[in-house]
Parts: C-alpha cells; structure tokens; sequence
C-alpha cells in the first residue's frame, strides 16, 4: 500500500468511526418511534428497547472486558470483540488508537488543526521523554485495582472518559443553551420568530431533548475534558501518549506486532519531517529503535519521508519489536497505587458498615461490592433515562464510588415499568430487567419517608395529597387518612394525612419529585429498603 | 420498533407545526369566534351515551356512532380547521390499564376530524410521567403515526403565561396548542382520585396548562372550575369503555379495572363529568368541582335538561 493511501484510508476511518461513536451517544435515548401496538392490549410486557447496540464501542474496548473480568469474575455481553481487537492489536499493533479510538480521534483533530507548536519546537515535542510510562502506571493501576476488587478503569478510560464528557457535559451544555434560546424566541412578540424556535426545537430535539438536561457533578467532568483537550498545546495527542490506559494495554500487546516500521538503512538524510509529523513520539527517525508500543500507527512519517527511507511492511516471521518502555518505577508505582485505591476506597465504611442514604442505585442494580467492581462510570444509563433522574455520583459513593449512578428525586424519578438503564449498561452492574420483573418481584431502589413538618397536610397549611395521587403502585404505597389538623390561624382544617407503607413502596421516588413543598421535598427517598442490598432493609419480613 | 426520526422529517415536522400554527394566527384570534359558538351551544345541551353490549363490538364503530347520534362531526368541525384533541394520556401506562384515554377512541375521533374537513388534528396533553414513554405506552404514539394527527411534545417553550379569569387562577401558563387551535376536543377517561373524587372531563384541563400544577390541590376544586370555563371545548367525548374504580388515578393493576362499555359525548361539561359520575355510584353532589361548576353557570347537572340519546351497538 501506498503511505498516501494508508493516510487516506487513516482519516476515513477516523471520521467514521468518530461518527459512529456520536450516533450511538446521541441514540442512547428513549427511541422517539417505539410505539407500543395497543392492539395487543397487554399490559407492559413489551419492554421498551433502543435498537441500535448503544454500547459497541464498550464492547470494542479490552480495558472494559478485562476489568470486568478480573473484577467481577464476569464474561460481559459481547467480549468477544474486545478479545478480537486484541488479537488484531498482536497482528497490527495500535491499529486501534491510530484507526478507531474516537478519542483518540478527538485529540488528533485538536493537535492538528491550528497547531501550537512548530518548527523545532514540534520536533522537540516529539522526542521520546518520561512521560509515556504514566500510562504504563495508570494501566497497572486500573488493573490491579480491579484484581483487588474496584473497577476504576472507566475514570481513565477514553471510551468512557469521551461518552460520559460529551453526554454529560459537552451534549447537555450546549443543549441548555439552544434550548434557553428557544424559549425566549417563543416569549417573543413576533410571531414568525415563535415558529422558528419551535421549528429549530423540533429539530434540535434528537440530539438535546426537549427539556433542560441537568447533571449535578456535569461541571467536573466537562472541566476535566476541557483540561485532557487543553493537553494538546503541550505535545500533540498527549492524553494518547502519556495518559491512556487503553493505549498503554494496546502497547504492551504490540510487543509482537506482524506489521512494523522498517528504515532503509542510508537513505535518510536526517531532514527530521518523520519526528515533525509523528503523533506517538515513536521514534520514527534514524536515531534510536522505532517504539512499536508508542506508534498509533498514523503513517504521517511514511508518507511524508521525502527519500522513502521508511516503510511500514507486514512479515510473517516472529521477530519481537522492542517491548514496552514502562521504566521500573512507573511498574512499581502501578502496583502500590493499584493496592492502595482499592483499600483506601473502602475506608468510608459504605461497603462493610453503612453506605450513604443519598445512594440511590438505578433500578436492577448488583450489591454495592459488585456494583464497585463492574460499573465503567460511563453514564450510558445516566444519558438513557428519560426523567434524567440518574445523576453522577461526586461524593455520595464515596471516593471508590465516584461518578457512579445515583438516583436524584428533584430532578427527575424513577418510571415504574422503565428498566432502560439496565438495558444499556454494558457490563451489568445495572441488570437487564424487564419491566414486569421490576414491578412483580418488586425492585426496590430505596423507601420514601414523610416529613410531617413540611408536609402541607400534617402541619395545617391545607389540602395536598400529590404524593398518594402519584404513587404508581397498586396498592398504593402512600394512603391517606382523613383527619383535622390546626391550621396557623388555630382554626381547624379538614385533610387527608398521607402515610408510607413501607412494604409497598418500591423507592421509584415520583412523590419526592411531585411534592409541592420546594427546596427539601416534605416527602423523600432513601436508599434504605433497596432489594439489592441485605444490610439496608428496615423489616423483618422482607 | 421503528425508526427513529430522520431529519428531514424532522425539518418537514417542525415546518408543518409552525406553518399551521402561523395559519391559525393569520386567521384570526380563535378564542372568540369558539365561545360565541359555545354561548349558541349552551343554549341546547345535549347528551349522547354510547353503549357496547354486543360481544366484541368495535370501539371505533361506537365512538363513530355517538358522533352520528350528535350530528356527525361535521357538526363541530368545519372544514380547514386545526382540531386539537385533549386526550387523558398522563400517565405512562399501556391501555388494558384505563390510566388513560382509549386509543382506539382517540384514532376513531382523530379520523373523524380529519373526515369532518380537518386541516390539521393535533394531539397535545401536557403529561405528568415522561411526554415520550406516555406517546409510547399509551397508544398515542400509535394512533399518531397511524392517522397522520401530529403529537405535541410538551415542553416549557410552548407555555405561555395567560390571563385565566379564574376565581382563583389569575395568570396562569398555559399549553399554547389549545389556545391556538380553532376547535378542541376533550376525550378524557374517567377515573377515580384521591382528593377531587372522580377525574373525568373537567378535570382533564389541569393537563393543559404548565407551572405549579401540584399546587393546585390545594384549592383544587375552585382551580378544576376555573381550567374547565377557561379551555372551553367544542365537545367532550367521555371514554369509559374501561373504567379505574381503585387506586387512581395512576392505577397499576387490571383488577382496577371495570369494563363500563360506555362513551359519553356532551357539549356540556358539566352534564357530562355527571352523567359519567353515575357509572361509579357517586352523586355528583358530593363532587366538589361538579357543585361549583353548576353553581358557576358551567353547565347544567341537572341531565333532565339536557337532551339525551343513547346508542348501542
């Protein structure tokens, strides 16, 4: 193959795959077009489900399936196709990072449109320094971590980083925005300018929804992406170089690798464009062994070699590439920091003694020791509900438990017979439930609580009954008294008295969500009660 | 499953919705041409009860019939207009569960607008679970697709603050389709409720309109009267083809469930909340909101003064 065409066929792939990656993430919603046929007439047993696999490119990524694996003893849903990009990655090398990683895609674009660094500079920039064994630690962390029983390879991960940025910060940012301007365009006087931010709401609605999308820990995440993309004024495709786990995976695995660089001895006539140009910091030039485990295999250095000193050439012969430079300290850091986070995570009591109340899994949830050894943070399940009632965790799960799901009744709460958020999980720390399971065993996910101060009934500021009126359960699991209560005048006042019955209450959270009384809701979901968690149950005979 | 919206029939939509609304504005302000229509209707309330005794009788041929015992629907739809329906479809969940309006009534009213000359029939209720899993769940979403009527999407841009008149709502937001619309219809279902006894055609309104809702419990028979003279529809069609005699108005269970086999259709919105309280047993003296609505020259709750047909099938 031509240098020329390999770049070509580079960028084609980038920019499909980059496009995929964005039509999956904006697919990951409550399909618009899933019509029940009511002619059936049955009652919620056809589940609703996205049809595209929204999680693909989590089933592409090996750091998610080996995590899973080591952590949670588990064979995720569709590994077989982490295994066979690793199998490739043996044959090819970083094919990955060079030709699918939507992240890495994201960095490439950004260091080389309006680059900072030119000339020498550049040629600096990319010489071969320390700092790519970081990914080597990060790597060895994340992987003993999860042997030591918390994954926390999806904080690093790109697939991850990348879903939860856009879909949590970037996506819902920017949404907030059109959908702030639509709304003063339809407050306008002038009613052609209406028509217009309708229409522009109609189409804009795909891709933002329809309402304002709310992400409490949004601003972190959104923060830490501007920084990982701010990287690239430093060296170019820094977080590929210095701070990928996946891509630090991949280098170890192109130890081997069949299709390798190859100089032509002589030919060179050291005019540096190969280091100018190389986006790995591999060593492409005449000084020092090409680095196969740094090479995201993007061919600028074979196209642009004026004296076709270098060639990428795929032989069958087993000759060994230069391994993995990891350096001794940044392999022992690794080990210590993998042992550490696991143990240090756990200091806070939420798993042995008592887990925080605010802790509200989504519905189907696996026992927080499990949960902390599956969950990628990758807010699939947070960008799929349709109430955006599933929320990043900050400080809630605890430091082992950070931006992992958490239910937040005033933002949203949980549809009775929705189980969407199990159904996208890509590796099951949320099952995949069905609607009729969540409401016949029942799932709980908490239990509500009445706060007789604030409730408007039980302190005589009048009439309400909201709460009951939405209990979804039937029974209810909120029921009401008729009794008189004081009003603050001292005259009496006829009202209904809710009351929790805390053996049907499912947690789903809805009363918290409707209740009149602003600020802290007079009636709200713990996370006491949850079926998934023996501890955290309050009577004896459930 | 289907396919998502492309879009370019997301385009197309979007463009459709806002050239009709910007049609009906061209024409006119609909508001007064519909109550002077309506002080001519009060005139002569009438009732129709639809009744299904037959085995399997079809839903849609039912509904089609009341509104033949009524004068067709050319009666209260002329041609070109924008018809908007206000279907109970609040509640996200699947018909056999009567949470919400019948589908079958609200694709046989749909299609009846739409062969009663219709330009356009939209269907709009500002939901209390998710808008999309309530279009989904309910069958409306269904019915849309099927008879070509447009789904309105709730959403806070189609809110707008109105003055109501109420004698205890000022100004309230309202959802902006029924305001605009040159005839509404009401297609409620009924039910029972924990606070307001019975949920049935004037109570409907409170899904047309934005804001505090869950405010309004607290004076909620006063707010039902006031939403109720305000919205003002053209008819209201009463589906009690399934009944929730328990747990409402959310329900969750069949055994909430009664099968009435009814459909009421009245231009009185009193007349017909009454008639409909009968198939639960209640007196409507004992409903608040029908009392106050009576007393606030509603309508009448007196069903001897009101023309009444029955029909079966």
């Amino acid at each position: 193959l031509k240098a020329r065409t390999l770049i070509w066929v580079r960028r084609v792939s980038q920019g499909l795959f980059l496009a995929l990656f964005l039509f999956l993430l904006i697919q990951t919603r409550f399909p618009s077009g899933g019509y029940q046929d009511y002619s059936l007439m049955v009652a919620s047993e056809q589940d609703i489900r996205i049809t595209y696999p929204v999680s693909f490119f989590f089933q592409l990524d090996p750091l998610v399936w080996l995590t899973s694996l080591l952590s949670g003893h588990l064979w995720i849903r569709g590994f077989f196709w982490a295994v066979a990009v690793l199998l490739l990655t043996l044959l090819l090398g970083r094919f990955f990072c060079g030709f699918v990683c939507p992240m890495g895609t994201v960095h490439h674009m950004v260091s080389v449109i309006r680059p900072t660094l030119r000339g020498k500079a550049l040629i600096q920039a990319n010489q071969k320094s320390g700092g790519h064994r970081v990914k080597y630690l990060l790597l060895i962390s994340v992987l003993v971590s999860a042997v030591f029983g918390l994954n926390a390879a999806g904080i690093l991960d790109p697939i991850s980083l990348l879903f939860r940025s856009l879909s949590l910060a970037v996506f819902p940012a920017v949404g907030n925005a059109i959908k702030a301007a639509c709304d003063v365009i339809a407050g306008s006087d002038i009613k052609p300018f209406n028509l217009l931010g309708y229409a522009a709401e109609e189409i804009a609605s795909p891709l933002f929804g329809y309402g304002y999308p709310a992400y409490q820990a949004g601003w972190v995440i959104g923060g830490l992406f501007l920084l990982v993309l701010f990287l690239n004024r430093i060296r170019f495709r820094f977080w590929c170089r210095t701070l990928c786990p996946l891509g630090a995976l991949f280098g170890v695995f192109s130890r081997f690798s069949l299709f390798r660089l190859e100089k032509k001895e002589g030919a060179c006539t050291g005019c540096q464009k190969c280091t100018l140009t190389c986006q790995g910091a591999a060593s492409p030039g005449p000084d020092g062994d090409w680095d196969g485990s740094e090479c995201l295999l993007c061919f600028n250095c074979f196209s642009e070699c004026p004296e076709q000193a270098i060639a990428f050439r795929f032989r069958w012969f087993p000759a060994q590439n230069r391994g993995p430079d990891m350096g001794r300290r940044a392999v022992l850091g690794g080990l210590l920091a993998g042992v550490s986070i696991p143990l240090l995570g756990r200091l806070d009591g939420q798993v042995y003694r008592v887990s925080d109340p605010r802790l509200v899994r989504p519905p189907g949830s696996v026992e927080e020791r499990d949960f902390l050894r599956l969950c990628q943070r990758c807010g699939l399940c947070m960008k799929v509900c349709p109430t955006n009632v599933i929320q990043p965790t900050l400080s809630e799960g605890g430091m082992a438990g950070l931006w992992t799901p958490r239910l937040v009744m005033t933002l949203g709460y949980c549809e009775y017979t929705c189980t969407l958020c199990g159904s996208v999980c890509p590796t099951g720390a949320i099952a995949d439930i069905s609607g009729r399971e969540k409401v016949e065993r029942p799932v709980r996910i908490g239990s509500a609580y009445l706060d007789r101060g604030r409730c408007l009934p039980w302190s005589g500021n009048g009439p309400c009954i909201v709460c009951e009126e939405h209990c979804p359960t039937s029974p209810k699991a909120i029921y009401l008294r008729s009794d008189i209560q004081t009003a603050p005048g001292g005259t009496t006042v006829k009202v209904q008295l809710p009351y929790v019955d805390l053996r049907r209450c499912v947690g789903c959270g809805i009363c918290e969500n409707k209740c009149p009384v602003k600020g802290k809701p007079a009636i709200r979901v713990m996370a006491a009660g949850e079926t998934r968690s023996v501890r955290n149950q309050m009577l004896l005979d459930i | 499953m289907d396919h998502p919206i492309t879009r370019r029939e997301a385009i197309k939509r979007g463009l459709c919705l806002s050239g009709s609304i910007a049609m009906t504005c061209a024409v006119g302000w609909p508001g007064q041409g519909l109550s002077e229509a309506n002080a001519e209707d009060r005139k002569k309330p009438f009732l129709v009860e639809g009744v299904g005794e037959t085995p399997g009788y079809s839903v849609q041929e039912l509904t089609e019939k009341v509104f033949d015992a009524a004068g067709g629907m050319k009666a209260f739809v002329s041609r070109g207009d924008v018809v908007v329906i206000k279907p109970n479809i609040s509640w996200a969940r699947s018909p056999n569960l009567a949470a919400t309006t019948h589908p079958e009534v609200l694709e046989a009213v749909v299609r009846l607008a739409f062969d009663a000359g219709a330009k356009k029939v939209r269907i709009a209720d500002n939901t209390i679970h998710s808008a999309d899993r309530c279009f989904a769940l309910t069958g409306a979403g269904m019915v849309a697709k099927k008879t070509g009527a447009d789904l309105v999407h709730p959403r806070s841009s189609l809110m707008r603050d109105m003055k109501l008149q109420g004698n205890r709502l000022d100004v309230w937001p309202v959802f902006v389709p029924f305001v605009e619309a040159d005839k509404v219809i009401n297609l409620p279902i009924a039910k029972v409720h924990g606070l307001s006894e019975l949920t049935i055609g004037m109570k409907n309104w409170i899904g047309g309109v934005g804001g505090r809702r869950n405010a309004l419990h607290q004076d909620m028979h006063q707010t039902i009267v006031d939403l109720a003279r305000f919205f003002k529809p053209t008819v209201t069609l009463i589906d009690a083809i399934r009944i929730m005699v328990a747990n409402g108005p959310s329900g969750g269970s069949e055994s909430d469930v009664a099968v009435a086999n009814r459909l009421i259709l009245s231009n009185d919105p009193v007349a017909g909340d009454v008639k409909a309280a009968g198939l639960f047993h209640v007196s409507p003296d004992s409903v608040g909101y029908m009392v106050l609505a009576a007393k606030q020259g509603l309508g009448t709750s007196d069903l001897n003064a009101v023309a009444q047909k029955r029909v079966v099938l």
